[in-house]
């Protein structure tokens, strides 16, 4: 621990930190582009330039790349370093072109701030600016290169950071350029990252383009609920307008990064079909009468056929608060009958990675910073992408890497894959644990073998599960094995990727209730006749989403809440519209049980866009705001039992009632969270059995895309152009034996749906397994992921027409 | 002493309104009839066009910003050639103060005060003045000035093609 001196104030920072970063910690910020704390020191910029006036290092130095030691004595005042800050800053803005006022990065420019912190207000240099070609970078990042200065900040992050290799630095001498070698959309899905790390306007928002100055947004500090990982955002709204997401950060979490998903997936706020009044029979009432009409109308059920008549469904989508304002709901009418997730395999693995998880739990941090990781039916790309960018730091600190999965797994680091057939991932995690290979032959056993030495002699191991491949039971083998891994010197830490933002805290609250099948089969023989739905959306959600349907067909009464227009919504009689994340306060419990809080950012609206036609906003003097409805579910709920309570008294009733959210009261936003406390929840028992095939036969695994089949991005516009087609993806024996071609359409005979769909031929797949990846809104929309292989027939539509 | 003093401020008043007795008034009978402000006079404001005929407006927010009083909005949108212009703009002259702030962050030359101070209404809505409103087919003061000749990433002029720069470089070349 160094001591040292800057500008006469003393500071202790832990072996190997900075200077730059010592000053940071007693306040003093020195102007620097190029140093980035995730993505290290490389002394580029030359504008964080101290004077050392005493200890081990003297003169004027680059404070980034000056390790800080003990007795140092540093000035950042001194005139000669102000003086040659300036001039650094001076020319920089040599070739910088006159055109902030078009700039969309003017406002939030560290290049305006360093310029006028810097005292370079007037142009002395008379000579010809350089000038460069811009490229078409795709739907979400537009290129200015003119505005560059080369601080080589955004090769680091795309190639270095997040592992893209389709960007990077060109040209030689005055000429350097950041950019493709040809035009077309930047394919790392972190490319948003761009826009955040780039000092200047090279790299701005396309989606967010001329839509307003940073400092007319309404920004609060959010969590993305995107995926399970509960990443940091801060999401920025003007007009009533969600108007971009960028990435906050937690070091815990996401570091200082976030995926594209999270990035671009803010438009389902201002959906042209979002609910925004409460409708009772498809009349539009105000919420004194929506809300007496649903109580009143459950009270008539349940006076006709008892209380548990009435069943709740609440969501993943939906806050902690929400989840447990439905729970205490639930009790109020006297029913039992209330679920938390309507996709009963996933609920159920999510209930036992809750309850099992225990001291194992790691972090996204521990990841980066693990040396051995096992990746087990989890396609991070895909299904959490920050994932993927915390095993590539792992893999960039030395960290080895093994992923076992069904699916061509592609991370953007060095990786070895096994593909295994998902009905097998059992029996590998059994022979991890066991030290026994008797059931695998040849390449597979000395892979295993050879995970299972390496898990054994590292240092922090983590084994990573996804819960879609590997369902309750196996989730239960992972947690088994992190525990038989660990010794007393050297936890193994495990981690569950689950699907929504709060999945775990909707499990913790779910313990040991029924599940969504039950709730089904009740509505069919008509002992439930009325659901309320929080944010759920059975009909795309539930594992078999034509069930999910007949159950909701023969409901009396269908209360549902949502801020999407859900296909459930057509069903209800009664619409409660409730807000989107960024418009209500409230919490999320991520994958590895930390819950993290909210803060509402805009108040719901109608954006002004809309009002307004794209002209001037009308001229009206209104004393509504339109569109304005909307209410957080944990207030409608509470409205519902009668009560009007502030989130502060739901959450202190909560940590209160339950022993597990007593951290819930002290949380702050903007902090790294906190983990729910160990309850010592009894592992639920398992009952799937996976489908296993017969030899020939193949198996159809639906599963995961990263853009197209997430619920709440599906709805987002600035995501329409990157979704996907529909593809399936076939082993390229399976398919010579079919003898189907790549890019062939083929006809998928299945139990859920007969579809035509074209093929991609992958050989790092797993064979006799046809995957498909779901893609919402098009016509493999019916295929729920996270159930287990199904049987499933395939044909060449040449043959089959 | 306080007895001089006091016999001065006595006559002295008497002495200033005998003077002005005889002088001719200084004041103009308004409205019948009118006086030329002078050109810097800071009253109703203006959008002004560039010497090709093109909005200066960019819708940069740095007026609304500057704005002490908030009474400028405005929405800003982009033109099919990459131009950044106002998709609508309103001053809203019930609020404004005419302090001129505005006049003076507009980076474009654009926002500008003419002397026309007599423009009250008798209903507030119609001093709430929109683009069209206030977009005039001139350049004011400055006529010359066209912001995207000096702003250096095209849209006017090719890229490269201003009078201070080079032409785009080529960066496949590995010449030195």
């Amino acid at each position: 621990m160094p001591k040292l001196t800057i500008d006469n104030q003393s500071v202790e920072v832990p072996d190997g930190t900075n200077v730059l970063e010592a000053a940071k910690r007693l306040g003093i910020v020195i102007p620097h582009f190029c140093y980035h704390e995730a993505l290290g020191a490389v002394g580029a910029c030359r504008l964080c330039a101290m004077k050392f006036e005493d200890g081990p290092v003297k003169g004027i130095q680059m404070a980034c790349m000056v390790t800080a030691q003990e007795g140092m004595v540093v000035s950042t005042l001194d005139a000669a370093t102000v003086e040659f800050r300036a001039h650094v800053i001076e020319w920089l803005m040599m070739n910088h072109p006159h055109d902030c006022p078009v700039c969309d990065e003017g406002g939030e420019c560290q290049l305006q701030d360093m310029t006028v912190a810097g005292g370079h207000t007037l142009r002395r240099y008379r000579g010809l600016k350089r000038t460069y070609p811009n490229q078409q970078l795709g739907p979400f990042i537009e290129h200015e290169m003119n505005r560059c200065i080369q601080c080589y900040r955004c090769a680091r992050t795309y190639q270095d950071y997040c592992g893209g290799e389709d960007f990077g630095v060109l040209g030689t001498n005055q000429r350097v350029y950041f950019g493709r070698f040809r035009d077309g959309r930047l394919e790392s899905p972190f490319s948003g990252n761009l826009v955040d790390v780039c000092p200047t306007g090279v790299f701005t928002d396309k989606a967010f383009r001329f839509k307003s100055r940073y400092w007319d947004l309404e920004e609060a500090p959010s969590v993305c609920p995107h995926c399970g990982l509960g990443c940091a955002t801060i999401p920025g709204g003007r007009y009533r307008e969600l108007q971009r997401v960028r990435a906050g950060s937690n070091r815990q979490t996401n570091g200082f990064f976030i995926c594209d998903r999270g990035r671009f997936g803010y438009g389902h706020a201002a959906h042209a079909a979002r609910p925004r009044v409460p409708l009772v029979d498809g009349q539009e009432v105000d919420w004194t009468q929506a809300l007496a009409a649903a109580r009143a109308r459950l009270d008539k059920i349940i006076a006709a056929h008892g209380p548990r008549s009435v069943a709740l469904l609440g969501s993943s989508r939906a806050g902690l608060e929400a989840n447990a304002q439905l729970r205490s709901l639930a009790r109020l009418l006297g029913t039992d009958r209330v679920v938390f997730a309507a996709h009963a395999p996933r609920d159920w693995t999510a209930r036992t990675l809750a309850a099992g998880l225990g001291a194992q739990a790691s972090s996204l941090d521990d990841v980066r910073r693990s040396d051995c990781l096992l990746l087990i039916g989890a396609d991070p790309l895909a299904e959490a992408p920050l994932l993927a960018l915390a095993v590539r730091q792992a893999v960039r600190g030395g960290a080895r890497a093994a992923i076992i999965d069904p699916r061509p797994v592609a991370l953007p680091c060095a990786t070895a894959h096994l593909p295994l057939a998902p009905w097998r991932l059992g029996q590998a995690l059994a022979a991890l644990g066991d030290n026994d290979w008797s059931r695998f032959e040849g390449q597979e056993a000395v892979f295993l073998e050879g995970v299972h030495e390496a898990l054994a002699g590292a240092r922090h191991p983590i084994v990573i599960g996804g819960a879609d491949l590997l369902g309750p039971a196996g989730m239960r083998q992972l947690l088994e094995l992190a525990r038989r891994l660990s010794r007393e010197d050297r936890p193994c830490g495990a981690m569950g990727v689950l699907s929504g933002p709060n999945s775990y805290g909707a499990a913790l609250l779910a313990g040991d209730g029924p599940d969504f099948e039950e709730l089904s089969n009740a509505m069919i023989t008509g002992e439930v006749r009325a659901l309320i739905c929080l944010e759920s959306d059975p009909l795309t959600q539930a594992a078999d989403p034509a069930h999910a349907g007949l159950a909701l067909a023969r409901l009396d009464l269908l209360v549902a809440l949502d801020s999407l227009p859900t296909k459930t919504l057509g069903h209800a009689q009664i619409i409660l519209p409730t807000t989107v994340t960024a418009e209500g306060a409230g919490c999320f419990v991520n994958n590895e049980g930390r819950m993290q809080t909210f803060m509402r950012v805009l108040a719901p609206g109608l954006p002004l866009r809309e009002t307004g036609g794209g002209g001037h906003p009308p001229r009206l003097f209104m004393a509504d705001t339109p569109g304005a409805a909307p209410r957080p579910a944990w207030e409608i709920l509470a409205g519902l039992q009668g009560r009007a309570a502030s989130l502060a008294e739901l959450r202190d009733a909560l940590a209160r009632e339950d022993v597990r959210f007593a951290g819930l009261t002290a949380l702050a936003a903007e902090s790294e969270g906190q983990r729910v406390a160990d309850a010592g929840l009894a592992l639920p028992a398992t009952r799937v059995e996976d489908y296993v095939p017969r030899d020939g036969e193949l198996a159809l695994l639906v599963c995961e895309a990263l853009f197209g089949s997430e619920e709440t991005a599906f709805y987002s516009a600035p995501l329409d152009p990157v979704r996907p087609e529909p593809r399936l993806i076939l082993h390229e024996r399976d398919a010579g034996r079919l003898g189907v071609t790549p890019g062939e359409q083929v006809r998928l005979h299945s139990a859920v749906e007969e579809v035509v769909l074209p093929v991609e031929i992958r050989a790092d797949s797993a064979p006799g397994v046809a995957i498909l990846p779901r893609v919402r809104g098009s016509l493999v929309e019916a295929f729920v992921p996270g159930v287990g292989p199904q049987p499933c027939r395939i044909n060449r539509e040449v043959d089959h027409a | 002493m306080n007895l001089w003093r006091d016999i001065k401020g006595t006559v002295q008043p008497f002495w200033v309104t005998l003077r002005n007795m005889l002088r001719r008034p200084v004041t103009v009978r308004y409205p019948e009839q009118k006086r030329t402000p002078p050109p810097r006079y800071r009253a109703r404001i203006v959008l002004t066009r560039d010497p090709d005929g093109g909005e200066r407006c960019v819708a940069c927010y740095l007026c609304s910003a500057a704005c002490p009083v908030d009474c400028i909005s405005m929405q800003a949108a982009e033109a099919p050639d990459g131009r950044r212009h106002a998709a609508w703009f309103r001053i809203n002259f019930a609020r404004c103060i005419y302090c001129g702030l505005c006049a003076e962050a507009c980076p474009t030359l654009a926002i500008q005060m003419t002397p026309d101070f007599a423009f009250c209404k008798d209903e507030p809505l119609r001093l709430v003045y929109e683009k069209e409103d206030l977009l005039i087919n001139d350049g004011g003061k400055d006529r010359e000035y066209n912001f995207y000749r000096h702003a250096g990433i095209g849209v006017v002029n090719p890229r490269g093609g201003n009078d201070d720069e080079y032409g785009p470089v080529d960066v496949k070349s590995n010449l030195p």
